[in-house]
């Protein structure tokens, strides 16, 4: 698999010195595989077996199965720390912290230069899972400390990095978890990962991902808080001050819009049983409602040519019957906006089409 | 014989003309080629891929209508010999079992007809194959791992769902926990994560859509939602991105166009337009697709740009069934529809 490397941009061995270079390499290479498969045969579970394979997955990071056989020379090594090899061998816990800081470290330059291998990410869980099983919780835990640091800062340099994200949210359930506190409490970390988001969005708006995760991490915030109704409806206004504050600032961004749809199913009973404001009433959802046509339709003054704006205004039209019996506007109204928005959006025309037809072709 | 998946050094950047054809004889020779680079370093940095490059050049091949290009014994003695006695197999030989390969395994059998292989020559039976991605499933969560590290993704659910379904084993795993994990990994916008609470992802989409369709609960589906945003990927070029703000790419144009089909709502982006965007990332000269045009060719994009083509409507194309990407002859067949 490739993305983006330019046709034409690999070097092609001109030379016969050159390509007897290459076979040199290849020759190197399959050699290097080979002792790292036949000492993990033999169960030479060694620092130096650990050093070759160090410079193997250097050379080759997609090459899972040495990941693997790391995996179990680490495990080796540890479990003989905690004195679990039966030869009396023990070493300290400092000992183990040093391991797995090492270990720690050895990846870094790694996952820099192949943020996407998916393997890197994975041995480097398994290897803090490992910490939480082998140290005491205290120390366990200031390692997982320095991964939210870490995520933190990848997720500063690419902040749509798909991998970031996740690892955060990896890392925030370990935080989370029982085994790493060390009074037994509780703890959770929800506030202070919705503050982050609120950060991200202020610096660009433009991030899916801070939205989607403010979206799975809103229901939390509100019970741990034992929110109550009037509790849940400020929060709500809240959320919804601050994407109409958003929307006049990019009313072409799709993020936006999408979190808007979110934000607006709030008020539908089809979805509002998950939401964040579950037990609305159904006149209290209509004043939303027109509340948000009203909103919206102040946007569309210059901005004629927003196709989101259209679609907005017909799913709310589209709400408010359904709360309401009746249209918010004339059906004409409501025509023209379908009739913009299959203008402005040729590419969806079928999707727009099938919508005049749900509509009943007003 | 196997075949060799990264993008390799040649191909010719010269300019696309505006009447684009598919150019299936050089994709045949482009795909016949990676068996033939074993003096390039590349083709053995990536040998963690592959038993999936062969999955993907041979059913890119049945698509373009030349399923003989490949030599079938040759085809089934390497597949045979990345088996693991536990019944798994690994990316080639000496490379340890998992999951995503274990399905190409399936997959590539299922299509040259040759599952009954692995009871008559294989390390392990049918059954036993079944039973070790039945292992892999968490009997607490539903979800699937990927291997006994444990790292869990939606791909390997859908992944275990459908080698499971072609063996006709389905039934060694718990099919309603693992719906109703794929409902936790369900977000607001109509889409999947690769796990719950990740945020959707048209690759993960594809396979939790997937798995939902072989389960039979396409209902769970918010197709209009759903299908809305999917829509959204479709960029003015043609070509389709794998989330909001993101780059046109030929393999997210596949895993969005038949998450689409699935959920009936093909129709809902401009087929027109990205059949042209794909064709415009074929290398004319030397075969194979890119990710965008004027970039590398490998054989990951020409599969899924040629399926695209396909569920398209592209003529000459054998039809690619869009649960499976294989050819739907081939899985009628085995589905006995
Ligand atoms: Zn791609």
């Amino acid at each position: 698999m490739s993305h983006g490397i330019p046709r034409g941009s690999g070097v092609q061995p001109a030379t016969a010195e050159d390509r007897q270079k290459e076979l040199q390499k290849i020759k190197d290479y399959k050699g290097l595989v080979e002792s790292v498969h036949l000492r993990i045969q033999e169960r030479q579970y060694t620092i130096d077996t650990l050093d070759l394979t160090t410079k193997l997955l250097r050379w080759n990071p997609e090459f899972y199965t040495i990941w693997n056989h790391r995996r179990l020379i680490m495990r080796h090594i540890l479990s003989a720390g905690s004195g679990e090899d039966g030869q009396g061998f023990k070493t300290s816990h400092d000992a183990s912290v040093n391991i797995i800081s090492d270990e720690l470290s050895f990846l870094l330059p790694l996952m820099r230069k192949y943020p996407k291998c998916y393997w890197i990410w994975n041995y480097r869980l398994w290897l803090l899972e490992q910490s939480t099983h082998y140290l005491p919780a205290v120390a366990g835990r200031q390692l997982w400390q320095q991964e939210l640091a870490l995520a933190s800062k990848m997720l500063s340099l690419d902040s749509r990095n798909f991998h970031g994200w996740g690892y955060r949210r990896t890392v925030v359930n370990a935080l989370e978890s029982p085994e790493l506190q060390s009074d037994g409490s509780a703890s959770t970390l929800t506030e202070q990962e919705f503050d982050y988001t609120t950060k991200m969005i202020n610096t660009n708006l433009s991030n899916f991902s801070a939205w989607h995760t403010r979206s799975k991490l809103i229901p939390k915030v509100l019970t741990k808080k034992q929110a109550d109704k009037v509790a849940r409806r400020k929060f709500l206004d809240e959320e919804l001050e601050l994407i109409q504050r958003a929307l006049w600032a990019g009313s072409e961004d799709q993020s936006l819009w999408f979190y808007h749809q979110n934000l607006m199913s709030t008020f539908d009973p089809k979805y509002a049983a998950d939401s964040m404001a579950p037990d609305l009433s159904g006149e209290e959802r209509l004043e939303y409602v027109t509340q948000e046509i009203g909103r919206i339709q102040e946007m569309l003054d210059g901005a004629e040519d927003c196709k989101w704006i259209y679609q907005s205004l017909i799913s709310l039209s589209i709400l408010y019957k359904c709360l309401s019996g009746k249209w918010p506007v004339g059906q004409s109204v409501i025509g023209h906006w379908v009739d913009e928005l299959a203008k402005l959006d040729p590419l969806r025309a079928n999707r727009w089409a099938d919508l005049r037809r749900d509509l009943g072709a007003p | 014989m196997s075949l060799v998946s990264g993008p390799g050094r040649g191909g010719s950047g010269g300019s696309v003309p505006d009447e684009l054809k598919l150019v299936v004889d050089r994709h045949v020779k482009y795909i016949q080629s990676l068996d033939t680079r074993q003096d390039e370093l590349e083709y053995w940095l990536t040998e963690h891929l592959r038993l999936n490059g062969v999955y993907w050049g041979l059913t890119a091949l049945h698509l373009l209508g030349h399923p003989e290009a490949l030599p079938r014994d040759a085809t089934i003695d390497f597949v045979l010999s990345c088996q693991h006695e536990n019944g798994g197999f690994g990316a080639a030989p000496g490379h340890d079992a998992h999951m995503l390969y274990t399905v190409s395994a399936v997959q590539i059998l299922a299509t040259v007809d040759a599952v009954e292989e692995l009871d008559r020559k294989g390390k392990a039976g049918g059954e036993k194959v079944g039973e070790y991605i039945a292992s892999l499933q968490d009997p607490m969560t539903g979800s699937f791992a990927g291997d006994e590290w444990g790292e869990i993704d939606t791909r390997f659910l859908f992944g275990a769902f459908n080698a499971l379904s072609l063996l006709h084993l389905l039934s060694l795993v718990d099919v309603p926990k693992a719906v109703a994990h794929v409902q936790g990994c369900g977000n607001f916008d109509g889409g999947y994560g690769v796990s719950p609470g990740a945020e959707s992802h048209a690759g993960q989409i594809y396979t939790c859509v997937g798995a939902l369709a072989i389960a039979g609960r396409l209902d769970l589906v918010d197709r209009d939602r759903l299908g809305g945003w999917l829509s959204e990927r479709q960029l003015p070029n043609g070509g389709l991105n794998g989330r909001p703000e993101k780059l046109e790419d030929v393999c997210y144009s596949w895993w969005v166009l038949t998450s689409l089909a699935m959920i009936d709502r093909i129709h809902w982006i401009d087929g027109e337009k990205l059949t042209q965007f794909i064709l415009q990332c074929q290398d004319l000269d030397k075969g194979g697709i890119a990710d965008r045009p004027g970039d590398m060719v490998d054989v990951f994009h020409t599969v899924f740009g040629i399926a695209g083509l396909s569920l398209l409507g592209f003529p000459g194309l054998q039809a690619v069934d869009p649960i499976y990407c294989m050819p739907k002859a081939i899985t009628s067949r085995i589905f006995g529809r």
